[in-house]
């Protein structure tokens, strides 16, 4: 089974789907699947997420008014239900972003110094 | 509310529209439209959980999920009928068992006295430490009384109250009615406020004033209809008239016999309160020890800072009456004075019945275990679809939660109906069996006890069905041979706890029955079989002059003796049994009066006869005859005679029976010592004398006939009626049911004990039947070509009791042992029997082997049966 697959990739805390979420509507509105892809995309595909995980997640995001709905037409000129991000989720992104940001430097200069020390 | 409506139902839309997206683009990247879809549905991961995650989101999901978990469960339950009748009948009868107990401990041990502030309430007894050997404390007594209500500044109030006793006339039939001979203050010092009219005055404290009466609210309610226009009119008792100036709240209570400490008997219903009307002048500082003191201290007063004042004034009281002893106090707290002895016997009654309790959580956890195998098949189906476990173990939860809620819902009515059935059966005596009733905390006990046998028969067999492998599960589903070893231990010994639980409770009801049994066999010192008691008492308003009583009671007896299969009829004032009364000292001339050898006495007055027709054997001497009457003689117990006159003939001894003011009595006869408190106290000191010109204006006629007393009745009430149809009889009864009575609290503790021990061990039985059972009908195929290679029937029979019955020993044991050790627990509720009684703990080893041994034995006769072609072609 999917086992040994699912372990080598990195799976993805909860807050960083939402902040992957939000940071590509910052692009503009898209549909699910839209939205499953770019972050597939831009991550070169080491985050990958079960797609259907997307769901839950969105639906948070609505719930909390960081983003909301709207009719719109797909690629393939077919009706699809587009997300976008408000205003509050616009802050929400920064806000985010920048504890995100903290706390990856922290993690790295923790981490990188016994790397190096690892190897010599 | 209608976005997360539309949100969730769009759901299926998106994940739909999604899955065709990702088709596509898998199509696009030139793939088989079967391989594009399928390679989609597994990039999308489980869509069942996405929903069911997604509904999570809105939060109101829980509830929903509770809806479907409720609705799956009771489907469950609806499917196998017989296991859930079984479960929710234990479980109610357990449940309803100890909803009626706890509500009995409630009333009793946990809700206040119904007396304002209750806790500040304090019974004040008077110590005589020249009597402490004999009477440890003293109810009070009125100068002193007096004294401390002037003195004693540690307490806001004092009261005291005696029991009391007149006939009513006027209203109907003439009535012999009971109450209260109390100080003017003591609705005052209880905190009651009457429902109609008022309390006494201080000044109806003093002779002369005192024709008032309160009448309690019953009282009012069955004798005058409740007519409120009872209150200021008068009402003729004892043969003068007395206002009825109040009426007491139907929410007041008021204790029975002893409750309000030893030596004082309140009746066993209290009709009215009437005021002392005494002056203390009248009485010696240290005699007539006759009233209940209820203090209600200072608040902030401590009880200690309390007696050290009152003791102070106790001593100076002493040393004014120079009689040369001491007098002290003692202060108890009111409540645990009339709870008293009650208190072991109702927790013991508590825990038993939580014992039970528990049998039935754990019977109802190995029957939910036994399912577990193929309850862990459809979790294991359903793990692979996605369920998570904490979602199996919640679905499986509500389901035991449901079989708690339905028991608990059953439980209360059948609770309810038991304690009704309780308070009926429940001796008089049990103090405040008045009090008892249903109350939001009971009903709130038995939701938390509902809620906790749910949790705890249904956590484990639910962890063990959500911790299952589903890939074995499922595997294991198609041939199942034996169940692993770990499951197995987990049902035996659940199997072993229950037997050990119903071995102790099994074991503490036999010593309580054999207390029984010991106490109804004890050296009464009278006899009970074919003897009838007849309370009489004599109106005295025409019954003023001691000639009076005298003839009736002669012609009383001369009736009585003449019925026929009457042998012999004697009269006493007060019957064995009945309690202390008339205590004073044997005063012998010469003999210094203090000290601790002053031998205390209960003086009785006794017509010629009444030992013959009490059956108390008479040792030496000669009985009280009629020609005693007018003359100071005495017949004395055997104790008497061994404690005033060691190693002499007590014949012809004289003495004073109380003071030196007393007339000097002589001693002509001894008779064998009677219990007069209770079976289980030892013999007191007793002296009767010749009734004569002291007749009281009630007395209890005695008879023994050949034949049954029951058959009597009738005749001895005529005999009385026509004597004077104007005297009332309060009671008529046989001897024995006063015995009978006497152990009331014993037997209705006994009997309650012997219920839940049988209930235990049935459910006991019950269990090892069902774990039994269900080991065979698994063994089927393993059995089976246990015979094919040539094993007889018996012998797998034998195979399967002793497996059966190896859980059953181990259980046995270790409540045995349990027993030895807590058996000091209960040594105070016994009476003649040691808590390791090596008689009663082996009929209990035989009681729970035999049954458990059957209940092996039933199913495992099945495996005799088993055909060994059709166990082998099972598979």
């Amino acid at each position: 089974m999917s086992t040994k697959e699912h372990k080598e990739r990195i799976e993805l805390l909860q807050g960083t789907l939402d902040l992957l979420i939000l940071r590509t509507l910052l692009l503009g509105p898209a549909h699910g699947h839209a939205i499953a892809k770019a972050i597939e995309f831009n991550s070169d595909d080491v985050l990958q997420v079960e797609q259907g995980s997307l769901y839950p997640a969105l639906h948070r995001l609505i719930k909390r008014r960081w983003i909301a709905v709207q009719e719109g037409t797909s690629e393939n000129n077919r009706r699809a239900k587009f997300y976008r991000l408000t205003a509050k989720g616009r802050r929400q992104l920064a806000v985010e972003t920048s504890k995100w940001s903290k706390l990856a430097g922290a993690i790295a200069r923790i981490l990188l110094p016994v790397e190096q020390e690892g190897r010599s | 509310m209608t976005r997360r409506k539309r949100m969730i139902e769009d759901l299926d839309q998106d994940i739909r529209d999604h899955l065709e997206m990702e088709t596509q683009d898998n199509i696009e990247r030139g793939m088989s439209p079967e391989e594009a879809r399928y390679a989609a549905l597994r990039k999308f991961g489980s869509v069942t959980r996405v929903k069911e995650e997604t509904r999570e989101v809105w939060s109101f999901v829980w509830l929903e999920q509770l809806w479907q978990d409720v609705r799956f469960g009771l489907r469950m339950l609806r499917k196998s009928p017989g296991f859930t009748c079984l479960a929710v009948l234990t479980l109610a009868l357990g449940i309803g068992a100890n909803t009626a107990i706890f509500s009995m401990v409630n009333s009793v041990l946990l809700r206040p006295l119904a007396y304002r502030e209750a806790q500040q309430l304090y019974l004040v007894r008077e110590i005589i430490p020249e009597l402490s050997r004999t009477y440890p404390t003293l109810p009070a007594n009125l100068p002193n009384f007096r004294v401390w209500q002037r003195e004693c500044h540690s307490f806001a109030e004092v009261a005291i109250v005696t029991s009391s006793g007149m006939t009513l006339t006027g209203y109907g039939e003439s009535e012999e009615i009971y109450g209260g001979l109390a100080s003017a203050n003591l609705f005052g010092v209880l905190g009651i406020m009457p429902e109609l009219g008022r309390t006494f005055l201080p000044q109806e404290d003093t002779p002369g004033n005192d024709h008032v009466v309160i009448l309690t609210n019953s009282f009012w309610r069955d004798r005058f209809h409740g007519d409120p226009t009872i209150v200021g009119r008068a009402i003729t008792l004892g043969g003068q008239p007395f206002q009825v100036v109040g009426i007491l709240p139907a929410s007041f209570r008021f204790p029975k016999g002893d409750q309000f400490g030893a030596l004082t008997g309140f009746p066993l219903r209290t009709d009215y309160f009437k005021p002392l009307g005494l002056d203390p002048e009248q009485f010696s500082p240290l005699g007539e020890f006759d009233y209940a003191a209820i203090a209600r201290l200072k608040p902030g007063t401590s009880v200690g800072q309390a007696l050290a004042e009152l003791n102070v004034i106790q001593a100076r009281i002493a040393k004014d009456a120079k009689q040369g002893v001491g007098l002290r106090a003692e202060i108890i707290p009111l409540e645990s004075e009339v709870v008293g002895p009650a208190r072991r016997g109702l927790l013991l009654l508590l825990a038993g019945v939580g014992a039970v309790l528990l049998i039935v959580c754990l019977n109802l956890a190995n029957l939910l275990l036994v399912r577990v195998p193929s309850r862990a098949r459809e979790a294991g189906i359903r793990t692979a679809l996605g369920a998570s476990r904490a979602r199996l173990a919640r679905q499986l939860l509500t389901e035991s939660a449901l079989l708690a809620i339905l028991g608990g819902v059953l439980g209360v009515g059948l609770g309810y109906l038991g304690l009704r059935w309780l308070v009926a059966v429940a001796p008089a005596n049990l103090p405040r069996i008045d009090e008892v009733h249903v109350d939001a905390r009971v009903l709130w006990f038995t939701v938390f006890v509902s809620m906790l046998t749910g949790i705890l028969f249904g956590a484990m067999p639910a962890w063990r069905v959500a911790h299952a492998e589903p890939q074995q599960a499922l595997k294991a589903g198609a041939v199942t041979i034996t169940e692993g070893r770990p499951a197995r231990r987990l049902r035996e010994s659940l199997i072993g706890f229950e037997v050990g639980v119903g071995t102790l409770l099994l074991i503490i009801a036999g010593l309580l029955t054999t207390s029984m049994v010991r106490l109804l066999g004890v050296d009464k010192g009278f006899s009970t079989e074919h003897v009838l008691a007849v309370d009489v008492s004599l109106p005295p308003q025409s019954y003023t002059k001691p000639e009076q009583k005298e003839e009736f009671y002669d012609n009383l007896l001369a009736r009585v003796r003449a019925l026929p299969g009457v042998n012999s009829a004697g009269w006493i004032d007060r019957l064995p049994l009945e309690g202390q009364e008339q205590v004073d000292s044997i005063n012998v001339p010469g003999r210094s009066t203090t000290g601790l050898q002053t031998p205390i006495a209960n003086y009785r007055h006794v017509s010629p006869g009444y030992f013959q027709s009490m059956g108390i054997a008479l040792r030496q001497g000669r009985s009280i005859e009629q020609v005693d009457r007018d003359r100071h003689v005495a017949v004395i117990s055997e104790s008497v005679a061994k404690k005033v006159w060691p190693g002499e003939n007590p014949l012809g001894k004289q003495f004073h029976p109380g003071d030196d003011q007393r007339s000097l009595t002589e001693t002509i006869g001894v008779v064998a010592d009677i219990r007069t408190v209770a079976l289980d106290e030892p013999p007191l000191l007793m002296v009767y004398l010749p009734a004569g010109p002291a007749s009281r204006n009630y007395a209890s006629l005695v008879v023994r006939s050949a034949i049954v007393p029951a058959a009597l009745g009738a005749a001895v009430r005529g005999a009385i009626q026509s004597v004077d149809p104007g005297v009332p009889i309060r009671h008529l009864r046989p001897m024995t049911e006063i015995v009978w009575e006497s152990v009331g609290v014993r037997r209705f503790q006994m009997g309650l004990a012997s219920l839940f021990a049988i209930f235990a061990l049935l459910l006991a039985a019950l269990g090892i039947y069902g774990v039994v059972g269900y080991s065979v009908a698994r063994r089927r195929q393993e059995l089976g070509i246990r015979m094919a290679l040539g094993a007889r029937g018996s012998d797998l029979r034998n195979l399967v009791v002793l497996q059966g019955m190896r859980p059953v020993v181990i259980g046995w044991a270790t409540g045995v042992l349990t027993a030895l050790v807590a058996g000091r627990v209960i040594r105070g509720l016994l009476f003649g029997v040691s808590a390791q009684d090596p008689l009663t703990i082996a009929s209990v080893t035989l009681v729970v082997l035999v049954t458990a041994a059957l209940a092996c034995y039933i199913p495992a006769r099945r495996a005799m049966n088993v055909d060994p072609m059709v166990a082998l072609r099972y598979e």
